[in-house]
């Protein structure tokens, strides 16, 4: 081993070794322990499947399962339209751009419990700002559409849809990756599509975009990956998992309950193989999915196959 | 050279602070874990501040959880961890899960050998529910019961007769209605075409659709909750006594006389009395402490109703020593402290408790004469109507299973056959999970 990659190799030790304690053998651990019947108090005893098969059979895991899967569909496109938006609009020197860019980063540096808190306040669905807003110019506790304002705690749609609109707001770090990029694009590129008359449409779609492309394809990977555990606080703070009995009771709210609350470590490390199960399958089809579009030349992405 | 040794004895004068930081603490001190509000654990501090004072040389940690599942967790984390704290405070509902690993030191030696603790000291039904395969097993700190907190104020402006010991679940009702009012000052009828989709200003009740709530109603009308209370593995919900009274109580929302589940989530019941919006409230003692605060309106509690005979639902928390705890015996003068008659009394002032120490219960301390509540006494007449729900190691789990189909039959208004059908789909495989205590 030549000395370059020998200081290269001393180098990364220190996360190696930080990956294999904090990440790699905790979780082996855990995949272990969903084969047991464990609450850390008493002797562990091993019983085969039997956690996976109750995992079936559990109406909070099943309604976990399909609420968490449509968070990450509603969710992840969503953080990712919002943030490639703002990044676009306030890229360039302007004024108030940057007390802009400082708000949109905002949200995400207060601490998660303190902004689940918040949230509490925002949704309450009598003396909330959210729902004072949107009966401006309504008459008789309607809106101006002359609908009702959601009931963002009592209604299974609303507060779903209460867990979206909190995570928008945490888009900071997935804006600043996308404003980075942005700004590290060839003006040539600009120059070039400006003296071909192209619109600010076809900028966007031609150029824009496409350049964009696998910086954008990492974050949906990243946010996806993210998603399962990003919706835990809210739950926890703002709904507890109801409206009853699981409207929005997420995999990460389940395994947290029968962890901490009901001391089923072995069950909860059942729940923890499952979302990482999940997690893979969706990353697996992004991933076939960016392959076959880079492949087409829709974007961006270069995929080489081993041995290219 | 000099520049390794130098940083060989930073590193060793670190090490040595390291080491210090993490040695074994005096043998009087003492670590006790216990959830509350604000208001409670000011008390705790007062309670360990006295032990100090009172015990030169000993010194309580005190460690604060921020609810009682929170206290659930960090137990059963630290015991894992092997951290334990010596002691910790906990429900009699909650404490199975812990008493059946054995992660709990068994009390009813050093009970018997105490020349200032002695088991005719407590309320034996409180002892009772802490008691585990023939172990006391922790120490009952209270013993509190379900109760009706109304606002006299209200009563005396509308002119409505206040409760009286024995009333029927029926009163209350018509109470509530009575008590039911627009912003105007007139009541509020469900169906009536007069007052139909007009707002209440002041709703006559408010009680959470949980099963402890339903437990006493239905040991009052002749029912039972569960199959075998000493070991239990279904609930008996379908009996006519218990359909009777879960039918009454999911009719509460049909009558009109409790808030909606918009109104409950932008306010909870506890501040909406507070604020003046509900005439009655039925809870356990522990609301007294932030009710004494209030200052726009008389108010006071009643005993809860009844249908056949009186019956009520035991309340209670416990000292509880871990087993793995390296200072039992420390731990234990700390309790002898906590459970004696001045150490009961400084909690009992608190109005957060109804003291588990007879001598202490029936005192000034608790009674506390020109204090809300004025009929503190209740709680004490109660006693020997109390039960307990089964001791079972996934009580909390049935608790919360129980809460969310009740919750779903209260304010959206299922049919009754669903509802009991849902309880106890939702109930069965966690009772048969579960362990009983005798």
């Amino acid at each position: 081993m030549d000395r370059d990659r020998r200081q290269l190799l001393l180098m990364l030790l220190p996360y190696l070794v930080g990956l294999v304690a904090l990440v790699l053998l905790p979780a082996v651990a855990t995949m272990a322990m969903a084969f047991t019947e464990s609450d850390l108090i008493a002797t562990s005893r091993f019983v085969g499947l039997a956690n996976f098969v109750e995992l079936t059979r559990d109406p909070a895991v099943r309604a976990a399962v399909g609420n968490s899967l449509s968070y990450l569909a509603v969710s992840v496109p969503l953080r990712l339209v919002l943030a490639v938006g703002l990044a676009l609009l306030l890229h360039r020197r302007a004024r108030a751009a940057g007390t802009a860019r400082v708000a949109v980063l905002l949200p995400g540096a207060v601490p998660e419990l303190a902004y689940g808190l918040m949230w509490l306040w925002l949704l309450n669905p009598i003396q909330g700002p959210v729902n004072q807003l949107l009966l401006l110019g309504g008459e008789g506790g309607r809106t101006m559409f002359g609908t009702l304002p959601p009931q963002w705690l009592t209604d299974p749609e609303d507060a779903r849809a209460g867990i979206v609109l909190m995570s928008l707001f945490t888009i900071g770090e997935t804006f600043v990756i996308v404003l980075t990029a942005r700004l590290a694009l060839p003006p040539e590129a600009y120059e070039l599509a400006e003296l071909e008359g192209a619109r600010a449409g076809q900028v966007l779609r031609r150029v824009t975009l496409p350049l964009l492309a696998p910086v954008l394809a990492v974050l949906v990977l990243r946010d996806t990956l993210m998603s399962l555990q990003a919706s835990f606080v809210p739950t926890l703070v703002v709904t507890g998992g109801g409206p009853p009995p699981y409207a929005t009771t997420y995999l990460s709210l389940v395994l947290y309950q029968d962890a901490f609350e009901y001391l089923r470590y072995g069950y909860a490390a059942a729940v923890a193989a499952l979302m990482l199960g999940l997690t893979a399958v969706a990353v697996l089809i992004q991933w076939r999915l960016l392959r076959r579009w880079a492949s087409s030349g829709a974007v961006g992405v270069e995929v080489r196959r081993p041995g290219n | 050279m000099k520049r390794t040794a130098a940083l060989l004895s930073l590193l060793f004068l670190v090490t040595a602070a390291g080491c210090a930081g993490d040695a074994e603490p005096a043998a009087d001190t003492v670590s006790l874990l216990v959830a509350g509000t604000p208001d409670e654990l000011a008390a705790y501090r007062s309670l360990a501040a006295e032990y100090q004072k009172a015990s030169p040389g000993a010194t309580v940690n005190l460690i604060e959880a921020s609810s009682a599942k929170d206290l659930m967790t960090r137990v059963s984390t630290s015991v894992a961890g092997n951290a334990a704290p010596d002691l910790f405070l906990i429900n009699y509902r909650n404490y199975g899960q812990f008493a059946v690993k054995g992660a709990l030191a068994p009390l009813t030696a050093r009970l018997a050998a105490s020349g200032s603790l002695h088991e005719r000291d407590f309320y034996p039904q409180a002892m009772g529910a802490f008691r585990w395969g023939g172990e006391q097993m922790c120490l009952p700190q209270n013993i509190s019961s379900l109760a009706v907190y109304y606002n006299r104020s209200l009563f005396q402006k509308y002119e409505v007769a206040e409760p009286v010991a024995g009333w029927h679940w029926n009163d209350l009702v018509a109470t509530a209605q009575a008590l039911t009012r627009d912003a105007g000052g007139r009541t509020v009828k469900a169906g009536d075409p007069e007052t139909a989709g007009v707002p209440a200003a002041v709703h006559g009740l408010g009680v959470a659709p949980e099963l402890i709530r339903l437990a006493p109603l239905i040991w009052s009308n002749g029912g039972d909750i569960v199959d075998d209370p000493a070991k239990p593995t279904r609930l008996t919900l379908d009996t006519p006594e218990a359909r009777q009274v879960i039918q009454d109580f999911l009719d509460l929302t049909k009558v009109g006389v409790v808030p909606s589940d918009v109104e409950v989530e932008a306010q909870d019941y506890e501040a909406r009395f507070a604020a003046g919006k509900l005439a009655m409230f039925v809870s356990s003692r522990r609301v007294t402490t932030a009710f004494r605060a209030i200052t726009g309106f008389e108010w006071d509690v009643a005993p809860l109703p009844q249908y056949r005979s009186p019956a009520n639902i035991l309340h209670s928390d416990a000292y509880c020593m871990t087993k793995a705890s390296s200072r039992q015996d420390a731990a234990w003068r700390f309790l002898e402290y906590a459970l004696s008659d001045p150490g009961a009394a400084l909690m009992a002032r608190t109005g957060r408790t109804v003291p588990s120490r007879i001598s202490v219960a029936t005192s000034p301390a608790f009674l506390s004469p020109g204090t809300p509540p004025a009929r503190s006494q209740i709680f004490l007449d109660t006693i020997p109507a109390l039960r307990p729900v089964p001791t079972i190691s996934t009580w909390p789990e049935i608790e919360d299973a129980t809460g969310k189909v009740l919750e779903n039959a209260f304010f959206h208004g299922d049919p009754l056959d669903k509802v009991i059908a849902d309880l106890d789909a939702a109930t069965r495989p966690v009772f048969a999970r579960g362990t009983a205590a005798r």
